[in-house]
């Protein structure tokens, strides 16, 4: 950088080794970033066990409700679709198919819903006044959901062996699919709560486009119910959860439909919407994470 | 010849502006804002074209009145705020002191020490290694065990405070933080707050109070509406802020007779 120096000795100043300046695309240098996100991992899982044990903090029945509410919601939609479409209430596949898919959903709306609150409440004052890259408090959310999700699976075993859902082969995908789904939600997640810092209604508006969300998908009803159907099925399938959740249902219940696409086939699909969605929603969230100081 | 590597200052603005849109609420008739709100999108310059070399190994204050751009700048060296134009070139990793970041008010002192550590960008086994002397420091007794909702505010804000202080920063940025707990504590924080600035790089203390910058620092820089006024020995930038100060509010004072009158 500089130089100095007497007879016998050269004094050289070091080059800084930490550079903040404007970018055009607001973007800061990615690589140190993900470092920076790295460092903080442990900070990501101390954050997340935080966040589970604050929900429910004042409750009797305390982290039992992270498997009761699934359950209980997958119970109401049993009753209310049975009673709607005629089907009975005697089917427990039907059931374990309803539950299950609730705990997929649960895993996707917590990880938005927590993402956008704690984006919107600061991050324990993170946001506003440390050089913490602030993707780590909706990365955290990530973990937690995760987290809970990977104990209703063991919570849900039962129930998936008394349906005679079975064991299959399929089951290997469930990592994958694990992993697309977290993906996926983490990349809408870091949308909303980028957009929730610019309009605040987006949050209030949030819960009702989410439920909305869960009755398009076939999370509530069999993804082969739309296969033969032209029109339905080709709107079924702009919805990136309908690969989703197709797939789980392909993956838990070892089948495909005749004529219907095949397990690897909804797999590549669900990644081909999950991979540009995270990609996009970390891009949007990181070149406006300074606007979450300013307008926090 | 020897080769000798140093550096000369911890931390050199280079031309910095920061500026920001703010969303300011407009007067509207009692009718119309029934439905809808106006509001309407006011870019701010917080701070403009500000040049400042902070070196190595000394203390610097940085004083001004309200909207002078302290925290601006002190928030764009941490890196929470971008530089809308110029640079900012740090030789070592900057630590904002904010008592309570990170915390969690559902989990317990213990648990607490131990998030707050890892947010101000300690490793577990720093935050372990010191978890012990700042339960100690912080003095809170049994209620370190105790969720930090069922904590006085006294005490919570002296936790909030140890932990804070107790990282071992290359350079510490201090924005008026030195008002946790009762006479007793303020006597031991503030000597804390010295010990820090003997480990540090460099440190940058915000306050308006220049009788507490005149204290802790050094050299000092006077900011006003966004730009250096003046800068160097702090006596000397203490002083002319202080009759600049004196002025405005005898002018203020003055001018409010004069609408009385």
């Amino acid at each position: 950088m500089e130089d100095s120096g007497t007879t016998d000795q050269k004094i050289v100043y070091l080059e800084p080794p930490f550079i903040r300046k404007a970018t055009r695309s607001g973007l800061p240098p990615l690589r140190n970033y993900l470092l920076e996100t790295f460092r903080y991992r442990t900070f990501a899982f101390h954050w997340s066990k935080g966040e589970l044990k604050s929900r429910n903090f004042d409750t009797a029945l305390g982290r039992l409700w992270h498997y009761l509410n699934p359950f209980l919601f997958g119970l109401i939609y049993f009753v209310f679709v049975g009673i709607l479409t005629g089907g009975g209430l005697n089917s427990s596949k039907r059931l374990a198919f309803l539950v299950f898919n609730l705990y997929v959903w649960t895993l996707l709306s917590s990880m938005i819903m927590t993402s956008v609150s704690s984006v919107r409440n600061g991050g324990g004052g993170v946001l506003t006044n440390s050089a913490l890259p602030k993707v780590v408090i909706p990365i955290a959310s990530t973990v937690s959901a995760t987290n809970l999700f990977l104990r209703s699976l063991v919570a849900y075993v039962p129930l998936h062996i008394v349906a005679d859902r079975g064991f299959h082969i399929e089951f290997l995908w469930i990592p994958v699919l694990i992993f697309l789904t977290c993906l996926f939600g983490l990349g809408i997640a870091l949308m909303f709560a980028t957009l929730n810092v610019y309009v605040r209604d987006v949050s209030r508006f949030l819960p009702h486009f989410l439920r909305l969300w869960l009755y398009v998908s076939p999370a509530i009803w069999e993804y082969e119910r739309v296969l033969e159907s032209g029109t339905v099925n080709a709107l079924a399938r702009l919805n990136p959860t309908y690969s989703g959740f197709s797939a789980w249902t392909m993956a838990l219940d070892g089948s495909i439909a005749e004529n219907g696409p095949t397990l690897a086939h909804q797999v590549s699909v669900f990644a081909l919407w999950a991979f540009p969605i995270a990609i996009v929603g970390f891009l949007v969230f990181v070149s406006r994470e300074d606007e979450f100081a300013i307008r926090n | 010849m020897s080769l000798q590597l140093e550096i000369k200052n911890a931390v050199e603005v280079k031309n910095l502006s920061v500026a920001y849109s703010a969303v300011v609420e407009q007067a509207k008739s009692k009718k119309s804002s029934v439905l809808t709100r106006s509001t309407k999108i006011r870019k701010i310059e917080a701070l403009s074209d500000v040049s400042i070399n902070f070196p190595a190994g000394q203390v610097t204050g940085l004083i001004g009145g309200n909207g002078a751009g302290k925290s601006t700048l002190l928030k764009t060296i941490v890196g929470v705020l971008k530089p809308s134009v110029g640079e900012v070139h740090l030789w070592g990793r900057p630590h904002l002191l904010t008592p309570g970041m990170g915390f969690n008010r559902t989990l317990s002192g213990r648990e607490n020490v131990i998030l707050g550590g890892l947010a101000a960008g300690m490793t577990l086994d720093e935050v372990r290694s010191k978890q012990e002397e700042i339960i100690e420091f912080a003095d809170i007794g049994h209620f370190i065990d105790l969720p930090t909702t069922t904590y006085s505010s006294g005490m919570f804000g002296r936790l909030a405070f140890t932990v804070a202080t107790h990282v071992d920063p290359e350079i510490l940025l201090v924005d008026e933080a030195l008002s946790a707990g009762d006479s007793s504590f303020r006597k031991r924080a503030v000597s804390r707050i010295r010990d820090l600035c003997s480990s540090a790089k460099a440190i940058i203390v915000v306050s308006h109070s220049s009788a507490l910058v005149s204290d802790m620092a050094t050299e000092a820089v006077w900011l006003h509406r966004g730009q250096v006024r003046m800068q160097g020995p702090v006596a000397e930038v203490t002083e002319s802020y202080e009759s600049f100060t004196g002025e405005t509010t005898e002018t203020a004072q003055l001018q409010s007779g004069i609408d009385r009158k």
